[in-house]
Formats: C-alpha cells, sequence, structure tokens
C-alpha cells in the first residue's frame, strides 16, 4: 500500500503501533472484565471496603464496587485506563509533527504544496482516528467479555465509557500536536500535555476530596472525562463539549503559529 | 569539460526574467547572522552555483528560498512569487534538496517517491522509473537500508520528478559517487536546456564549474562576489606539484606568466599559478615533466586572491 494523503501516510506510519497498543487494551481489559467474578465471590468484600479511608473511596466510587459497571469503574477506569489513554495520544500528538521535524522528514513535506495548515489538520485527523480505534477496541472488549461473567453493562454505558476515554486522549494528543507544531521539538510537547495531564488530574483528585477545590473541578479536563463516572450514568453534554473545544482551540491555534515559525533544520 | 554556453533566455510568462530574485535579503539567529543583505538575481534557464565555505550562509540562503526560513529582513522571489507570503505559489514550481535530505527509513523509495508525487498532485510513475534508472536505484528497497549515496539519489529524485520550474538544490552531489556526480551534472543541464533554472550550492569549485553559468560566492553571511563561471576560471589559483626526471627548471617556470609562488624540493616543485596553466605545462614538458598532481583550487585563495586581485587594478 502506498499512502497518498498526509492523513494516510500518518496512519499508516501509525499502524504497527495502533496494533500493539490495540492488543494491549484489549487483554487488559479483558482481564479486569474476568477478575470481576471473583472479586464480588470474596466474602469479606464489604468488610474490605469499610476499611478503606474514606477519602479513598470517594475518588474511586469505591462503594459501587460490588456492581460490574461499578467494579470497572474504580479499578479500571479511575485511572489506568485514562493512563493508556493519555501515554498513547501524547506520544503520538507530539510525534506527529515536532517528530518528523526533529527526525528532517519534515523537510520535504513542508516544501510541497500542502499548506502547513493542511498538514496539522491531517496529523490531527489521524492522531483522532487512531484514539478511536483504541477507544473502540475498548468497548468491544467490555462487550465481548462482559457476557461470559454477567457484568451487567449495558452497551449505552459501555459506549460512554469507551467514549469518554477516548475524549480524553485526544484532548490530551491534540494539545500535544499543537505544541509540538509550535515548538518543532517532542520534549516540550510531552512535558506540556503531560504536566497538564497531572495537573488536571490533581484538581480532580483533589476537588473529591477537599470541599475548597471542589468548586473549580469543573475546569479540570478528568472531571469532564470522568466526573459523571460514565459507565454508571453517561455522558454529560457539557462536559463532552468542553473536551472538544480544547481540542479544537489547539489545533486552531497551532495553525497559525506553524505557518509562521522558521522549521528546524 | 562542459562548454560554457552563453545564458539563455528562453521564452518566458511571466513578466520577470529573473527566476530568482533577492532584496536585502537577511536572516538573524539569535546571535549569529545567517545570511546578511543578500542581493541576487539569478536569470531564468541558467544554472547558478552558490559557493561558500561550510558554515558561510548557503544552507540559510536556501532554505529562506523555499520558504522555510522567514526572513528577519528583506525578501525573495522565485518567478515573481514571494517566498515567504506566497509560499505555496512557489512551493508548485519549485524543486528541492535539502542539504541533510531525509526520508522516512520504513517506506521504499517507490513508497516515498509515489507519496510525495501525490502531494504534489500525481506524478507519472513512468518518470520516477526512468530517473531511477538513470541513477542506478532501486526503489523497492527500504530507504533504510539504503547507503548515503543511495538515499541522495532518492533526494534528487523527488527533486526533479515533477520536472519543476525552479530547482533548488543544497550540497546535490554530497555522498554521490564519481559516475553518479556525472550522471547528476547530465541531468542538470538538461533541465537548464529544457528552460528551467538551477540553483545549487557548493563547497568545490571544480563540481560547479562545469556546469553553472554563474556563481556566487558567499562568506561570513555575506556575498563577496558574482562572477561568470569563465571569469572566476581565469582567476582562480591552483596549487600543483611537479615531478621532473632531473633538475627542475625553477627560474624558467618562475618566468610564466600567472605563476605566483615556486619552491623547490629536489626533483619535486609546488607551484602557485593563477589562471592558464598553458605557459607552465610548456615549459615544464620541455623540461622533462615526469608527474603532475594538481591540487583544488581553494575556494577561500580564489577569494583572497579576488580581492587582491581588484585591490591592485
Amino acid at each position: 500500500m502506498t499512502p497518498s494523503t498526509i492523513y494516510t501516510k500518518a496512519l499508516y506510519d501509525q499502524r504497527r503501533g495502533l496494533l500493539g497498543w490495540s492488543i494491549g487494551i484489549a487483554a487488559t481489559t479483558a482481564l479486569f472484565v474476568l477478575i470481576y467474578p471473583m472479586i464480588v465471590a470474596m466474602e469479606d468484600i464489604e468488610v474490605l471496603l469499610e476499611q478503606y479511608p474514606e477519602a479513598f473511596g470517594e475518588l474511586f466510587n469505591i462503594e459501587a464496587i460490588t456492581s460490574g459497571p461499578g467494579f470497572l469503574n474504580a479499578e479500571l477506569f479511575s485511572l489506568l485506563a485514562p493512563a493508556l489513554f493519555l501515554v498513547y495520544g501524547i506520544g503520538r500528538g507530539a510525534r506527529a509533527v515536532a517528530g518528523e521535524e526533529e527526525t528532517g522528514t519534515l523537510e520535504v513535506l513542508l516544501t510541497t504544496p500542502v499548506s502547513r495548515t493542511r498538514v496539522l489538520v491531517e496529523k490531527a485527523l489521524a492522531l483522532l482516528t487512531g484514539v478511536t480505534v483504541l477507544g473502540l477496541v475498548l468497548f468491544v472488549t467490555m462487550i465481548a467479555f462482559g457476557p461470559l461473567v454477567d457484568l451487567g453493562l449495558s452497551i449505552r454505558y459501555a459506549a460512554a465509557a469507551a467514549a469518554s476515554m477516548t475524549l480524553l486522549g485526544a484532548e490530551f494528543g491534540l494539545l500535544a500536536l499543537a505544541f509540538g507544531a509550535i515548538t518543532g521539538r517532542r520534549g516540550p510537547a510531552i512535558t506540556v500535555a503531560g504536566v497538564a495531564a497531572v495537573a488536571s488530574y490533581v484538581l480532580f483528585a483533589m476537588g473529591a476530596l477537599v470541599e475548597e477545590v471542589e468548586p473549580w473541578r469543573f475546569l479540570s479536563p478528568f472531571q469532564h472525562a470522568m466526573g459523571t463516572d460514565p459507565i454508571l450514568n453517561g455522558m454529560s453534554a457539557g462536559y463532552t463539549l468542553a473536551m472538544v473545544a480544547v481540542g479544537v482551540v489547539a489545533i486552531v491555534l497551532g495553525g497559525p503559529l506553524l505557518e509562521r515559525r522558521d522549521v528546524a533544520t | 569539460m562542459a562548454t560554457m554556453s552563453e545564458p539563455i533566455a528562453p521564452p518566458r510568462s511571466s513578466a520577470t526574467s529573473a527566476a530568482i530574485r533577492t532584496r536585502d535579503l537577511t536572516k538573524h539567529y539569535d546571535a549569529t547572522v545567517g545570511i546578511d543583505a543578500l542581493d541576487l538575481e539569478v536569470a531564468s534557464g541558467s544554472v547558478f552555483g552558490f559557493l561558500g565555505p561550510n558554515g558561510a550562509g548557503k544552507t540559510t540562503t536556501i532554505r529562506l528560498l523555499v520558504g522555510l526560513l522567514r526572513p528577519t529582513r528583506g525578501s525573495a522571489q522565485v518567478a515573481g512569487h514571494d517566498v515567504w507570503s506566497q509560499r505555496r505559489a512557489v512551493h508548485r514550481i519549485v524543486g528541492y534538496l535539502p542539504g541533510e535530505f531525509v526520508a522516512y527509513p520504513d517506506t521504499t523509495g517507490r513508497q516515498y517517491l509515489g507519496y510525495l508525487g501525490d502531494l504534489r498532485g500525481g506524478v507519472a510513475r513512468s518518470r520516477i522509473d526512468e530517473l531511477a534508472e538513470r541513477l542506478e536505484l532501486d526503489l523497492h528497497r527500504r530507504i533504510g537500508d539504503l547507503s548515503s549515496g543511495n538515499r541522495q539519489k532518492v533526494g534528487l529524485i523527488q527533486a526533479f520528478m515533477h520536472d519543476p520550474q525552479v530547482l533548488v538544490l543544497d550540497e546535490p552531489t554530497s555522498g554521490l559517487d564519481p559516475l553518479m556526480q556525472r550522471t547528476f551534472l547530465a541531468m542538470t543541464r538538461e533541465a537548464r536546456d529544457a528552460g528551467r533554472t538551477v540553483f545549487l550550492s557548493s563547497h568545490v569549485l571544480s563540481e560547479v564549474e562545469q556546469i553553472a553559468d554563474a556563481v556566487g560566492i558567499v562568506r561570513d553571511g555575506r556575498l563577496a562576489v558574482v562572477e561568470h563561471v569563465a571569469a572566476l576560471k581565469a582567476r582562480a589559483v591552483r596549487r600543483l606539484d611537479l615531478t621532473f626526471v632531473d633538475t627542475p627548471p625553477i627560474e624558467a617556470l618562475r618566468a610564466q606568466l600567472g605563476v605566483q609562488e615556486v619552491r623547490g624540493d629536489g626533483r619535486r616543485v609546488h607551484v602557485l599559478v593563477e589562471g592558464s596553466l598553458e605557459g607552465l605545462m610548456r615549459t615544464a614538458g620541455a623540461a622533462g615533466l615526469e608527474n603532475v598532481v594538481t591540487h583544488e583550487a581553494d575556494l577561500e585563495q580564489i577569494f583572497l586572491d579576488y580581492y587582491t586581485a581588484e585591490g591592485s587594478r
């Protein structure tokens, strides 16, 4: 196959990575789904949960753990799944333009009659496609393995949970892509997006634990992705819109800045 | 040896006869000067050699011409289009080979060239095949597995394949073996004969003097001189080592036109000579010349010599 657009070329380039990540996410998700019966079968689970500090319970919504979706919410969707989607999105995003610039392949690409903004947009679409593929893998794995263990997860809520992770990965991935396009360097792009993600998580976590921080929680993309516990309650339209808006704004600002800067050798 | 042809002025639809024109083109980096106040015109349908030692500002100038760098001051036009504000128009008509050409290592030559061809609106596969055959490049191999010379061929093909109106080539022959260098020179001549304009940089005079109609020498970010190649050659100072069967005729050699310095060393003589070697060779030949070793004319030497010559006029 010979890619003929920047979008298809970017997809083609990530084919191996995407396959590996898909397998990883499918395996992780399947594992959590399949161990669920063992956890509910534990005789003293209620006692065990009562022993957790109260704050811990707040953050991980631990009282719902004895239902299938509640279990996944606390064990998979509170930290591991978001982390996986963030690492993929940020890594891919930083590589898309800044990585090409650092290796030197951008030099020729940006002297073809394709505008720099167009390059950025096609790279963004390829990133979104990759993250969406991972989201679909997550969704399909939950739906495929759920019935084996009577997980009790509806298609609608499985979709909401997978969509929330996809959006989270996409949002920070686009942030890394835009910063990479603006600075031309992968390191700063990863750092900026990574620090933003950690800060956003801290705000989200602190908001759950500290009353004074709670009013500011709405600013955190983690709150947007996870604040409603999508696997239990679905997603909020407002939060979804906020995540889409951040990603779009990053690219809209990144385009002109990429257009008017020097390309590094 | 290439014949020095008169600069050709082929019919051009654009109003300007200069394919490349810069006005006060300047690029400053944080602490250093890339290129300073460059005023240059390259006639349509000519080959222009941009010469200078490494770090003199050649690559900066070239990257300004293809819209990768934003000028600090001044401007440049390619076929009448501003290289910064009308970048896409320039990119449509330019073929560019970077000084350090890098392609995707995990694609084959065919995939890479096909991809770039598609981004340029389609390039005939037969055209790519023809160039690859000419440069003896196997398009089926992964670029990452190619030698640096073969990778450079991929770079040359992507610059030539869409028959651009203007070719901008940064050190195009680097890494090519002598045979391929000749093929490259032939391709460049053909492009020129077809009315294309070629702007190429080099730090080797002998390479440029074979194809260029005019040469600009840049040093420390400043254009030192623009000359027709014939004039430059007449000024070039060459260093020769002559070995004689017997005692060298040092005084006779020293008396020849253009000879600047003669140093004897047993049967060998080191000579510095400007311009034509005719008189020197005739004298040496009559005196039992056994062997000649010529050294590449040194750019810096040409540059210095140019100015001493100017000053003494």
